[in-house]
């Protein structure tokens, strides 16, 4: 099946369903229902909020499942900050947050979402094992910090309990694995450790992720890899263990090793588009977005294991009666299928591969979760050719990128002191 | 002349005109009525709601305790320990002796960036100020050139930072002029993502707030004044010492006083043009704020402001803004 084929093919579902609409309100609410497979909600429900960052906050998202499910979905996008204290400190403001696994240690305790009944997930058993038992192949590493298996199961009070379990803190969603974006021009050989991102040879041409949080583990999996200190747990390290990191990220920014420290996705791009930098901290699809502009970069797959993340989407516990109904209504919309194929061409993976692989061209399949080489050109979310024929993804299929995590994003507990920590290395 | 200068009273914003006997009573009118009231409302509203308030609120939050739960109301001081004391501050054997917070040393480096900026802004902006009010006569060269070193106000802010880097980056324009010239045979890297580049950067940004201000009270000198002193055989230096450069100080403060509000609360420009290499009081609000530490992030928000409310006293200190107006 060609891409065009599968983009008409939405297109043809909307189109019958806005001449439907036509018919009615209810009739059309129900054809729709119909079509996707989604049970009828015949009545025009009041619309629910959802809050999320850039990532999962998408017009086209909300807006197809909104047609899908017969009721509005207001979308607001936030940055990570906000979305985290609108998230801990309004939970009268949305229903769904969609946020993510690494600020569960914050968000359990404060219970400000309710336990998400699996018996009312129709797909649960079709989210993979990666959040389940933390490995989605048998023999895989689960990997240090906020694994979401750790954040995963809690007890119907919410509180955490020994999985499995009737009930999750949130449903697993959207995730990616992060290693080290580079010009292979620039460094002028493969890099494979995250050691090379203190590497002499690159000095001023290192760029590091700005983010205290992640930013720090990044740096962390570089001194380790070089043998300089062995992290008890990369995700939750004691404070002599920041300190370590943080007087050698000081020693190396004094000698200008780094050539700037950015903070959004765009900004990373430019580094590597403007050849400011020949090898920094990187996210996946600002790889791909690099790559659009003609420059090459590569994602490398470090012998280390990569910094896997990991999305969360929860309830409010303020949410009740119909909204919360409406709530589960758009969480299993979420693992349908079609949300999947949307974000796989972003590049990000599905808690339901099954159900993404049934939305998914077998062509886009196969570049996106099987790493093979493009077999025509290839579009992204929006229709816009993104990946060129024969274009290979790096860090290889969905199963090798996650067979080995080094590291999950984290909230360690020693936040505050190492967001210290960081502020004395960025004024240093 | 003696009816005159009696109608003149030392008002608080330097010489006024005695109102007469028709002024008072318009006075009286309203006072008695409510227009002048109805007249300040809108921005006395305006400024309760959206700045009174803020503010107020910041202050509150400044006490409160983060708590796994979210934020609890509390009066705590907790953060404004954490803000001002080290561990090991009071220990002579620890090598945090007598250091300085990371918060005080980052407004410390704030206000010296600021200070740098300042003085640098002077330099440029004050002959740019002088040359359009002194050296340009026909008035409407002088608004046109005026209007020119306003331009780079037509496009946003971030769009002015970010344009510094097809500049001095890497493969910018001085980097392929420098090579091309075989001047160095690799880019150098100093220009950009630097403190230069950062300084340069803030200069060109924010010189214009002083030159407006400079430009204004320089061309309020009244030129028969140079005239009269010329023709009394000063020199042009003794010119500027003594007449010029007294009487565009109220001028100097203002713009100064603008550049240094808005450099201190700079955080963007450290992010675009120095690549983040550096914290400034606005980027250590911005990252406690990012990790939804709002109490800390308010002490923080305090310190800053009260930091530019001590600059601007020492600033109208030295000088006597009230002749401007």
């Amino acid at each position: 099946m060609t891409v065009k084929n599968g983009v008409k093919k939405n297109g043809g579902a909307s189109l019958s369903m806005s001449r439907r609409k036509f018919m009615g309100t209810a009739a059309g609410v129900a054809a729709a229902g119909s079509i996707t497979g989604f049970p009828n909600i015949v009545q025009a429900a009041d619309p629910i909020r959802t809050i999320g960052l850039g990532v999962s906050i998408i017009n086209e998202i909300q807006g197809k499942a909104a047609k899908d499910l017969g009721f509005k979905i207001r979308g607001q996008a936030l940055g990570y900050g906000a979305l985290f204290g609108k998230t801990l400190n309004q939970n009268d403001q949305y229903e769904v947050s969609e946020c993510y696994f690494d600020m569960f240690d914050v968000m359990i305790p404060s219970g400000v979402f309710q336990p998400i009944d699996t018996k009312r997930i129709r797909d649960w058993d079709k989210v993979s094992n990666l959040t389940k038992t933390g490995m989605l192949t048998p023999g895989s590493q689960v990997g240090q910090g906020d694994a979401p298996v750790r954040q995963l199961w809690v007890d119907e009070n919410g509180k955490r309990a020994k999985g499995p379990s009737r009930y999750i803190s949130a449903l697993p969603g959207w995730h990616n694995a992060d290693s080290l974006g580079y010009n292979p021009d620039d460094t002028g050989r493969p890099i494979e450790s995250w050691a090379e991102l203190f590497n002499s040879d690159f000095k001023g041409r290192v760029a590091l992720l700005n983010i205290p949080q992640v930013g720090a583990m990044d740096a962390a999996m570089g001194m380790e890899a070089l043998g300089l200190i062995k992290f008890g747990d990369k995700g939750d390290m004691t404070k002599p263990e920041i300190d370590t990191l943080v007087d050698f990220l000081i020693k190396k920014k004094k000698e200008g090793h780094f050539r700037a420290f950015w903070e959004t996705f765009g900004q990373s791009v430019n580094l590597m588009v403007s050849g400011e930098v020949a090898l920094q901290s990187m996210w996946s699809p600002a790889v791909t977005a690099v790559n659009a502009e003609g420059v090459p970069c590569i994602y490398a797959s470090p012998k280390e294991g990569m910094r896997g993340w990991h999305g969360a989407i929860s309830i409010s516990k303020k949410a009740t009666g119909k909204k919360l109904d409406q709530a589960y209504e758009y969480l299993n919309w979420w693992l349908d299928g079609w949300a999947g194929a949307f974000v796989a061409r972003q590049g990000y993976y599905m808690s339901t591969p099954a159900n993404t692989k049934k939305h998914l061209p077998a062509d886009e399949w196969d570049f996106w979760y099987e790493g093979k080489p493009a077999a025509k050109e290839l579009p992204d979310p929006f229709g816009t050719p993104l990946v060129n024929k024969g274009q290979v993804r790096d860090g290889g299929s969905y199963e090798q990128r996650f067979k080995k995590i080094a590291v999950w994003n984290s909230i360690m507990t020693e936040n505050d002191y190492l967001v210290k920590r960081w502020t004395e290395f960025l004024t240093a | 002349m003696s009816k005159a200068s009696e109608l003149h009273h030392t008002g608080l914003i330097g010489s006024q005109p005695q109102p007469d006997d028709t002024v008072q009573a318009k006075i009286a009118y309203a006072e008695e009525g409510f227009s002048t009231a109805w007249l300040i409302a809108p921005a006395t509203i305006w400024l309760i709601l959206f700045l009174v308030v803020p503010l107020l609120s910041i202050v509150v939050f400044s006490f409160w305790e983060n708590t796994p739960e979210g934020l609890v109301p509390a009066f705590s001081l907790e953060f404004y320990g954490e803000y001002f004391f080290t561990k090991g501050f009071f220990d002579p054997e620890s090598d945090r002796f007598l250091l300085p917070s990371v918060f005080i040393r980052t407004l410390g480096s704030t206000v010296y960036f600021t200070l740098v900026t300042m003085l640098l802004c002077l330099i440029v902006g004050y002959p740019i100020a002088y040359f359009l009010a002194m050296q340009v006569q026909a008035f409407k060269w002088q608004l046109a050139l005026f209007l020119l070193c306003m331009v780079p106000f037509w496009t946003s802010y971030l769009i002015r930072a970010v344009a510094w880097l097809p500049m001095l980056g890497r493969r910018g324009l001085i980097n392929q002029a420098l090579l091309g010239m075989g001047i160095v045979d690799k880019p150098v890297s100093f220009l950009f993502y630097s403190e230069f580049g950062y300084t340069m950067a803030l200069v060109q940004i924010y010189v214009v707030l002083g030159i407006g201000p400079i430009f204004f009270s320089l061309a309020k000198i009244p030129k028969d004044i140079l005239e009269a002193a010329t023709d009394m055989g000063a020199t042009p230096f003794q010119i500027f010492r003594e007449i010029i450069g007294p009487m565009s100080l109220p001028g100097v403060a203002i713009g100064m006083i603008f550049i240094f509000v808005m450099i201190m609360g700079e955080f963007a420009t450290a992010v675009v043009v120095y690549g983040g290499k550096t914290s400034t009081a606005g980027t250590v609000i911005l990252n406690y704020y990012g990790i939804a530490n709002y109490p800390f992030a308010a002490v923080n928000a305090l310190m800053l402001m009260l930091a530019m409310v001590v600059g601007i006293v020492v600033i109208l200190r030295i000088v006597d803004i009230r002749k401007e107006l």
